[in-house]
């Protein structure tokens, strides 16, 4: 009997054509700024909110980019990946002593206490980097980052507030930021992280290898919709405790525009992990 | 002749999809990408769920013993990206896997590709092995 008439296979087909990441029914972005040729023109200029700041809303991808070390463009700081927020540098993260041990000792158990596997919030730059969507939603006075992987939900406060002291409120997975607008850079300051050393293996997680950071974590990032489809977010840690000195990495976003959405994500369903890594019954 | 036309264009498009399309890495902690097996059986279950969908496979060894496997394929959203449907699959369906077994002895394994017997089609299983680069 066969499994797929000759129309479903089609259907399938001209589904895939406008882009790999089909996959609930299509329905129409509106406004996509669009070239003569009536395709999306992604270089256009930024989209603008009604007081005049560049709108960073939109469902964004990791960009494919790759960069060897030392490749990055002139003046700009290096890429990190997903496994290695340190890939861009010749001679690796700045670890203090106890942070280069942690380090190795989560890649040589394999992510065992990944975040990303345990369906917990990855921090900050892990969500940057994870291969599924995130949503901005940029609203007057805070702007959401909504993450199709494991629930994340980053609010920005825009709206004039200064950060709380360190240790007030409860520090959070997420951490506590808020943003100002320099020119067209949104420039966020989130402190209130974490880490593991107040005994949770699976907080303080910059990538799947397990660069860690701590409570000490003094975040910048910089965020830049260079055009209609590129958001460059420059990403500062600044975490004496466990690391010598700071370090700034980028990352390279592109805008979804052919009408995909974020797709549900109920990472806890049908959670395997801990079963096979012997942790659960 | 348009059947098998239209069969080489869809697989042409599920190929299309190497690059990773979800997360939950943990590939290593559970599979051992140097303990390859490769299993025949009909579907008895699956699994479309979050954050790995699964199916079951009954595969009978040379003595005849029947063993249910497990096959962890991608998250349903990254499945979907690479052209899956929910229905791409189908209790009773007889397939071939190749895949990572579990490290801890149980029959499981995490799905690369799942050929359909009937069809010959290959469906990349948007597996997390190998998303962990550096």
């Amino acid at each position: 009997m066969k499994r797929f008439t000759a129309a479903a296979l089609a259907a399938i087909v001209a589904a895939l054509s406008p882009s790999v990441f089909a996959q609930w029914p299509l329905y129409p972005l509106s406004g996509v700024p669009r070239g003569p040729d009536g395709k999306p023109d992604l270089t256009a200029p930024a989209p603008r909110t009604a007081d005049g700041k560049p709108d960073l809303s939109g469902i964004w991808m990791r960009s494919d980019e790759t960069e060897k070390p030392g490749g990055q463009p002139a003046g700009r700081p290096p890429l990190a990946t997903f496994g290695n927020a340190g890939a861009g540098f010749k001679d690796g993260l700045p670890f203090q002593p106890w942070a280069a041990d942690l380090h190795k000792k989560r890649a040589a158990d394999h992510g065992l206490d990944n975040p990303d596997a345990l369906c917990l919030p990855q921090g900050p730059l892990q969500y940057h980097l994870d291969p599924q969507p995130r949503k901005i939603v940029q609203l007057p006075g805070q702007i959401l980052i909504i993450h199709e992987s494991n629930y994340g939900l980053r609010t920005i406060y825009t709206d004039g507030r200064t950060l709380p002291p360190q240790g007030e409120p409860q520090p959070y997975w997420h951490g506590y930021s808020v943003g100002r607008w320099e020119g067209d850079t949104l420039v966020v300051e989130s402190n209130n992280f974490r880490g593991p050393l107040s005994g949770q293996p699976a907080d303080g997680w910059l990538d799947t290898t397990g660069s860690p950071y701590t409570d000490a974590l003094r975040l910048t990032e910089r965020f830049r919709r260079v055009n209609f489809g590129q958001l460059d977010i420059e990403f500062t840690v600044d975490d004496p405790k466990a690391y010598t000195r700071p370090f700034t990495v980028r990352i390279d976003q592109r805008i979804v525009a052919d009408g995909s959405e974020m797709i549900e994500f109920i990472c806890h369903e049908n959670q395997m992990f801990l079963k096979l890594t012997g942790r659960a019954p | 002749m348009k059947t098998k036309l239209a069969v080489i264009v869809a697989v042409a498009g599920l190929l299309v999809a190497a690059r990773p399309v979800a997360a939950h890495h943990a590939f290593a902690a559970e599979f051992d990408a140097d303990k390859p097996v490769k299993l025949t059986g009909a579907v008895t279950k699956i699994e479309w769920t979050n954050p790995h969908a699964w199916f079951y496979l009954n595969v009978t060894d040379e003595t005849g013993k029947v063993t249910n496997w497990g096959l962890e394929m991608g998250s349903p959203n990254g499945l979907m990206r690479a052209g899956w449907s929910r229905n791409s699959l189908k209790v009773g369906d007889v397939v071939t896997v190749e895949a990572s077994r579990a490290k801890n002895g149980t029959p499981n394994a995490n799905a690369r590709v799942v050929i359909l017997k009937a069809t010959g089609q290959r469906l990349f299983a948007a597996s997390s092995q190998g998303q962990q680069q550096p």
